[in-house]
């Protein structure tokens, strides 16, 4: 398969020349099993030019079908859907799978995004067959011969991380959450950031460690592991609450669960090309000896793994 | 006043090289009265690089305060709001005006936004800064941060956007962007409001081929905006709104066209400038 980035960047896209290596977009993989239909893995702004490559080919005479896996609906991994040109052309076929809610249909929290006075076109009226898929962490199912399972992440809300198993190679995308040693974001909004290192409630740390073994799991023996590392540490500790991690946290999980090559991913909206160059020279450093490659993900960037045309 | 470019950019953020010189961030405009008040127009991605120069002034101490003019408020209008740093920060005050049929509709609109399925702020209460909303009434002058401003509707697609004309000390400034006119051009009512603007700001979306295959997503093309800015008879016309999928270099020949469209048109005295993000106008 081939996984390639077309958005890298977390919480909201950042123009300009200090973006233009890495990439400016908010996130967007695309996964692409050996000649079968695209899996893309959330819909941030990078989804845009992808949706143009598409219409290239069969999207272009409405012959097309793609499978989008959503981490989670926070603006940054959705921005882009309504800027998917597939969309906008008869008999084109989008799969969209996400996490489903107590409170609300998956399709009406979409519908929402494209509904006056926010967006000129709703999403009802798109002439492509779009067809939501509700999971629950756990679940397994096939998209063609690729087989996909998920697990829940530790960010506000819900966010679940997805593992792909095709082409004798398997990849995991981990985006967005925060590490699972110091407090739980569910559903609450936290307005002063608990003190770091102060005793959490039992019943709370058995549900993380539940949650991080979870995730170690999902990324056993992977190839690639994707992994939201926003934050230096110095940033997470002014932060803790905001449900991102370092690469401390994914050189942790990616070393436990014995994974290929490690990709940070999700970049902070402040973070220069350069500074990012640093971050990545510095774990590099910090890692040798480690059985993993560390990389940065940046927009363009391609990967194959396992089998490829 | 100064007039400062923050976001030039239509629809949807354009990061890459190809859009570093005229920028890729959203609509979002600000000015600074003579009496150093602050006035920001469209909250577009543009918003989180005003607040992060804010910061470290008044706002950074819970001092600032600022009249915030929305024109509509699609996406691109407003998605740089849960990014503009000063907007967490307990003291500061916002008067946010816009487009609704009553105050707490237009306090809905950007409730909605923070909404828990899209955003980890979940409620507008949860920033620090005081918000107070007010729905414009059309045609109908206000004083916010010492000027007097007006605002009327113009047709954008399915929806309106509003056209904002900031007035102080004899001068005029217009913002007209998100504007796609029906064959008839603009209403006599806009005509009266961009009428002899010291600077008229106009969306310039498009291409006039672009346009004409695109005309219910209601943007202008060039060509509409230089027709308006003679005819209204503006002194200086601002480029604004580029569509997300023109590069540095596409704009560029936008604006020579726009220029030869302006001289065709008898205005050759109207100034002309391409808007680009983080450069600036003295008015």
């Amino acid at each position: 398969m081939r996984v390639r980035f077309w958005g890298v960047r977390g919480s909201i896209p950042v123009p300009g020349p200090q973006t233009n290596r890495y990439g400016g977009n908010t996130s967007c993989v695309e996964v692409r099993p050996k000649g079968a239909t695209p899996i893309i893995i959330d819909a941030g702004t990078g989804i845009r030019k992808l949706g143009k490559l598409f219409m290239q080919s069969e999207f272009g005479d409405g012959r097309g079908v793609a499978h989008l896996l959503i981490s989670h609906t926070h603006w940054d991994h959705i921005q882009g859907l309504p800027f998917f040109s597939p969309l906008y052309q008869q008999g084109n076929e989008l799969h969209l799978f996400a996490r489903q809610r107590n409170d609300m249909h998956l399709r009406a929290i979409f519908e929402s995004q494209t509904e006056d006075p926010y967006f000129p076109v709703p999403m009802s009226t798109l002439k492509a067959d779009i067809r939501f898929h509700e999971l629950v962490e756990g679940q397994r199912f096939d998209i063609g011969r690729a087989k996909i399972t998920c697990t829940r992440l530790n960010h506000p809300w819900i966010a679940m991380a997805y593992r792909i198993d095709v082409d004798g190679a398997a990849m995991v995308y981990a985006s967005d959450t925060a590490p699972f040693t110091d407090i739980l974001l569910e559903q609450e909004f936290i307005r002063e950031p608990p003190i770091l290192g102060e005793p959490i409630d039992p019943a709370k740390l058995a549900k993380l460690e539940v949650m991080r073994s979870g995730l170690v799991h999902l990324c056993r023996g992977a190839d690639l592991l994707i992994y939201d590392t926003q934050f230096t540490q110095k940033e997470y500790c002014s932060r803790p609450h905001w449900g991102h991690s370092t690469p401390d946290d994914a050189i942790a999980i990616a070393r436990e669960a014995g994974v290929a090559t490690l990709a940070l991913y999700h970049h902070a909206q402040w973070r220069s090309d350069d500074q990012q160059d640093e971050i990545l020279h510095d774990y590099r450093a910090k890692t040798i000896g480690e059985p993993f490659e560390l990389i940065a993900a940046h927009e363009g960037m391609e990967l194959i793994l396992g089998d490829d045309d | 006043m100064r007039i400062t470019f923050w976001g030039v950019r239509g629809s949807i953020p354009a990061p890459g090289p190809e859009t570093n010189r005229y920028g890729g961030n959203t609509s979002c405009v600000s000015i600074r009265t003579r009496t150093d008040e602050l006035i920001i127009i469209d909250m577009g991605t543009g918003l989180m690089h005003l607040g992060n120069k804010l910061v470290k002034g008044e706002f950074g101490r819970g001092q600032g305060v600022a009249t915030v003019l929305l024109s509509h408020c699609h996406w691109d209008h407003i998605q740089g709001f849960p990014f503009f740093p000063v907007v967490f920060i307990p003291g500061n005050r916002f008067n946010v005006y816009g487009n609704a049929k009553s105050s707490s509709m237009l306090e809905g609109i950007l409730e909605g936004q923070m909404n828990p399925h899209f955003s980890p702020i979940y409620t507008l209460k949860n920033l620090g800064a005081t918000i107070d909303f007010h729905a414009v009434e059309h045609g109908e002058p206000f004083e916010a941060s010492g000027v007097r401003i007006r605002a009327r509707p113009n047709p954008h697609g399915v929806t309106t956007a509003l056209a904002f004309r900031v007035e102080e000390a004899g001068k005029s400034f217009v913002y007209a962007s998100d504007v796609g006119y029906p064959d008839s051009g603009p209403s006599a009512e806009m005509l009266e409001l961009y009428r002899g603007a010291d600077l008229l700001l106009h969306d310039c979306t498009y291409t006039i081929d672009d346009q004409m295959t695109r005309r219910n997503r209601g943007f202008s093309s060039y060509a509409d905006a230089a027709s308006v800015a003679v005819t209204a008879q503006a002194k200086h016309l601002i480029m604004f709104h580029y569509d997300q999928d023109y590069s540095d270099d596409k704009v560029d020949a936008l604006r020579d066209e726009c220029r030869k469209e302006l001289d065709r048109l008898g205005g050759e005295s109207i100034g002309l400038t391409a808007a680009a993000e983080g450069t600036s106008i003295d008015l």
